[in-house]
């Protein structure tokens, strides 16, 4: 997430390895910057995007016809949509969508929506505002921004969201939509941690069930990027209960004893996705790469 | 809603097409044997699978459990057919999503019962929340037959796929999941088959120690429904699950310190910080039934089982 009013955060923000870029027209602006900061959009998403990364633009709700015609330029990959509080917020972000890809000659329905949680209302409601636009791809919760719509003084000892973020977790997946957000307490406190802790927060963050990060500042990219990416001894082990479990088929059993556990169909399925998750990181990671490599020539 | 509490403190789920499971399962002390025709059974065997439950439900029945049978999500009406005769108690249904399924069920499990010659409405059904659609519609699910009875899951080798995270990472990953089905059992007067988080970092589905622990935990959470893999569990589920004799005595004590107050006129009394009340009578009347329901549960097992070496002596 980088402001687009800050030049050097945006010029530097394609070189950081981070498979999204969000350029914030909302809360990183100021009020009295804003019609400026609409003016740096359009070159801003062909500079964020050098490096492969999708890039995204958070607007102002407040603001959203002006903003998503300031945003929608070749290279964006949609809107982040914040104070989302109801499908009708939703549908209407759709429709200036539309409307924006009419005008530009762009492919109905190309444009997607990250939904952004910030109120009791919008989780208690979350079901109905992820169906209400096929654009939906992902939705996270503000927890910063939520904590003080309940007046919640954040504490790093306490977590306020347990069910918060497992009722988003929830009912983004049984809708087919991604999860993103991270574990306590970086989601109310977020700051600077050392490689390995950040490395641990993130790894629980994808085992609650989230599917990506938002990153405040470039140094979580990198742990951020490890955590979700299967690791080689996980592929290793999946590797191997795919080997045990198909010589127990053919002996005419599916439940088999491995490490301790026991391996049947749930099992296989799991190593089949932990293996095509690492291909597919691979490959993503190689696009940057080549990406990476042709900018910087 | 239930009208009598069923005592499934433990039970064993194994693929039904490996004799030597089936054939030694009457032996294992179980309250339950959970004969399984999905996820621990071959596709390619699918149709054989179901054949044999006929003859697998007396068997595993010799020693006092009761027989169910995990059915595939997919093959429902095959597997019904398949599996509805006198002596199974319960069918179990995995990756339970909507209501419509349940109903489903109960509609050809009702025909099968009146063409069998089963008393209408004694198959139970297990519907398995394995999912995020199942958690998300869990109440219309628990409420959709009054044959579910014991509702629980969320957790599990196919949540964790669904949700997409590793199992065994040491942190409550389901909670919500497992709270949210909770509370529809509990709205509805069900069962909840649940438990409190217990930390198991290995994935072992065969430490006797760790299924005391968690049995335990989940006894004094207030939940009764047990159930595991291995034989090794069985019975540290079955007495994690059973009040000690200590909390006899003491619900004993309680209820008799209870009467008194009742005699007095007062509604509490606090002796050295142990408050008694209706709430604390409650619980201990609780408790003294649910052991006299186990030690029903145990003395029949005994004499099933002696029934048998009876026979083959």
């Amino acid at each position: 997430m980088v402001p687009v009013t800050n030049v050097g955060f945006v010029q530097g923000s394609w070189r950081r390895g981070a498979d999204a870029i969000t350029l914030d027209l909302e809360d990183g602006v100021v009020p009295a910057s804003k019609a400026g900061a609409r003016a740096l959009v359009g070159d801003a998403v062909s500079v964020a995007g050098k490096g492969a990364a999708e890039v995204f633009v958070r607007v102002n709700k407040e603001f959203l016809v002006a903003d998503v015609e300031a945003s929608v330029w070749p290279g964006l990959a949609g809107i982040m949509l914040p104070k989302v509080e109801s499908p009708e917020d939703v549908i209407e972000a759709s429709d200036v969508l539309t409307s924006a890809e009419r005008e530009r000659g762009i492919e109905p329905g190309t444009l997607s929506i990250i939904l952004l949680l910030e109120s009791a209302n919008a989780v208690f409601r979350v079901r109905e505002i992820i169906a209400a636009s096929e654009r939906v791809s992902q939705v996270g919760l503000d927890e910063s921004d939520l904590s003080a719509s309940l007046g919640i003084s954040s504490l790093s000892e306490y977590d306020p969201f347990v069910y918060a973020r497992g009722r988003m977790a929830i009912e983004a997946t049984a809708a087919g939509v991604q999860p993103i957000g991270i574990a306590h307490p970086l989601g109310t406190l977020p700051r600077l941690l050392s490689g390995d802790d950040m490395l641990k927060v993130a790894t629980d963050s994808k085992n609650l069930g989230f599917k990506g990060i938002i990153c405040p500042h470039p140094s979580w990219v990198s742990s951020v990027n490890t955590a979700f990416t299967p690791t080689e001894s996980q592929v290793d082990f999946y590797t191997q209960v795919r080997d045990v479990f198909a010589q127990a088929i053919a002996a005419g059993t599916a439940a088999v004893p491995f490490a301790g556990r026991m391996i049947d169909v749930p099992v296989d399925e799991w190593a089949k996705v932990v293996i095509a998750t690492s291909t597919a990181c691979s490959l993503r990671d190689s696009e940057k790469q080549t990406a990476l490599e042709a900018a910087s020539a | 809603m239930a009208d009598h509490v069923a005592v499934h403190r433990s039970g064993l789920t194994m693929p039904v097409v490996t004799p030597r499971f089936i054939d030694n399962a009457w032996r294992r002390g179980c309250d339950f044997i959970n004969m399984d025709l999905e996820d621990s059974v071959p596709q390619h065997m699918k149709g054989y699978a179901r054949t044999l439950i006929k003859d697998a439900i007396a068997n595993v029945t010799k020693g006092g459990a009761e027989a169910f049978t995990r059915i595939n999500h997919d093959l429902v009406l095959a597997d019904l057919e398949g599996i509805i005769w006198p002596g199974l108690a319960k069918v179990n249904y995995p990756k339970a999503e909507y209501a419509e399924e349940i109903e489903l069920l109960d509609r050809i499990i009702s025909r099968l019962e009146r063409e069998r010659g089963i008393r209408p409405g004694t198959v139970e059904i297990g519907a398995n929340i394995e999912t995020s659609v199942g958690v998300a519609n869990a109440y219309d699910i628990a409420a959709a037959s009054p044959r579910v009875r014991e509702f629980g899951g969320a957790g599990g080798y196919d949540m964790s796929r669904d949700l997409g995270v590793e199992m065994f990472v040491g942190f409550d990953q389901f909670v919500y999941g497992k709270g949210e089905v909770e509370l529809a059992a509990s709205a509805l007067g069900l069962e909840p088959h649940t438990a409190p988080f217990t930390a198991n970092t290995t994935g072992s589905v065969g430490d006797p120690d760790r299924a005391f622990r968690e049995a335990e935990a989940a006894r004094k959470c207030g939940f009764r429904v047990g159930g595991g893999l291995h034989p090794n569990v069985v019975e540290p589920q079955t007495r994690g699950f059973t009040p000690t004799h200590e909390e006899v005595d003491e619900a004993q004590q309680v209820l008799e310190q209870y009467r008194q107050l009742e005699v007095s006129g007062e509604t509490w009394s606090d002796t050295d910080g142990k408050i008694i009340d209706r709430y604390e009578a409650a619980r201990a009347r609780k408790l003294l039934e649910w052991s006299e329901l186990c030690a029903a549960r145990d003395q029949e097992k005994a004499e099933a089982a002696a029934r048998v070496e009876a026979a083959g002596a």
